[in-house]
């Protein structure tokens, strides 16, 4: 009987909607339950990540931005801990070579002048430094144009100054 | 709860006598007088204490959980709206009923529609 079969739809249709109604109250609780946690920030989870998100948008936005001045960014910049280098570095130690104490900074120059031509300079002699000294005094005496085997820009810039 | 019990009083008189008297129930579909019924009845309310255990049993409830929090995570959790989390959530939600725990829901309402219509 069609009126039979009508009621059965309809009926199935009804408690189709009953249903949903029941779980879409479930999923109502669950969302507002979680849209709680998260405003009032009680899930250290989601604080972290979001600090690590907020961050990592910043240190995007600083590199991509165009209007810094560029060489002040690359003297000054902070690195992923925060800190941030002066552009000469501070350090004092003591230059292997001639034993000196010698600011970080200024070592290459330094170590030219030390192993190039300031060979009296030297307090300390090591054989290899010795050694070394005796090839580039060689050097130095033949022709000036046969490049070096050492480091060639190094000694080219001893011979030039 | 959102719905205030206290609230569901039905004055009209007992529903067997409404069968004849068709003029008075054009106003209420058969949806709202089941609904009514359930709720009178205390049925709904157990119908929705069976849902809650059985989706906490299975585990869907955390998973419905675990939708919200990648959401929020995605979001921002200052930027995020309850209307938008049961959006986000609601298909894969209703979709990860098991199909046990749906049969058996609708099982009891068709029931309780069966004994309860006009």
């Amino acid at each position: 009987m069609s009126n039979a079969e009508d009621n059965k739809s309809s009926h199935d249709q009804l408690s189709s909607q009953v249903f949903l109604d029941l779980v879409d109250s479930v999923i109502a609780d669950v969302a507002s339950e979680c849209h709680r946690v998260a405003r009032l920030g009680l899930d250290r989870d989601l604080e972290v990540v979001e600090e690590e998100l907020r961050l990592s948008v910043e240190a995007r936005a600083k590199v991509a931005d165009p209007s810094n001045n560029l060489e002040t960014n690359t003297k000054y910049v902070v690195d992923i801990f925060g800190q941030s280098h002066p552009p000469v570095a501070t350090e004092v130690f003591n230059c292997m070579n001639c034993g000196r104490q010698i600011v970080a900074g200024r070592f290459a120059p330094h170590l030219e002048r030390c192993m190039g031509k300031g060979r009296k300079a030297r307090a300390k002699a090591t054989r290899s430094t010795t050694a070394s000294q005796n090839r580039n005094s060689r050097r130095n005496t033949s022709d000036n144009n046969q490049l070096a085997s050492g480091p060639p820009g190094f000694e080219e810039n001893v011979r030039r100054t | 709860m959102p719905f205030d019990f206290s609230e569901a009083t039905v004055t009209s008189p007992v529903p067997d006598e409404d069968v004849t008297v068709a003029s008075e129930k054009d106003e209420l579909t058969l949806g709202e007088i089941i609904n009514i019924k359930l709720v009178e009845s205390g049925e709904k309310d157990n119908l929705m204490e069976l849902v809650r255990d059985r989706l906490v049993e299975s585990g869907r409830k955390d998973g419905m959980r675990v939708a919200c929090r990648e959401h929020v995570k995605k979001k921002g959790r200052k930027d995020v709206a309850v209307d938008e989390l049961i959006r986000v959530i609601t298909p894969k939600s209703r979709a990860s009923v098991p199909d046990a725990v749906k049969q058996e829901l609708l099982n009891r309402i068709q029931n309780f529609i069966g004994s309860a219509a006009p």
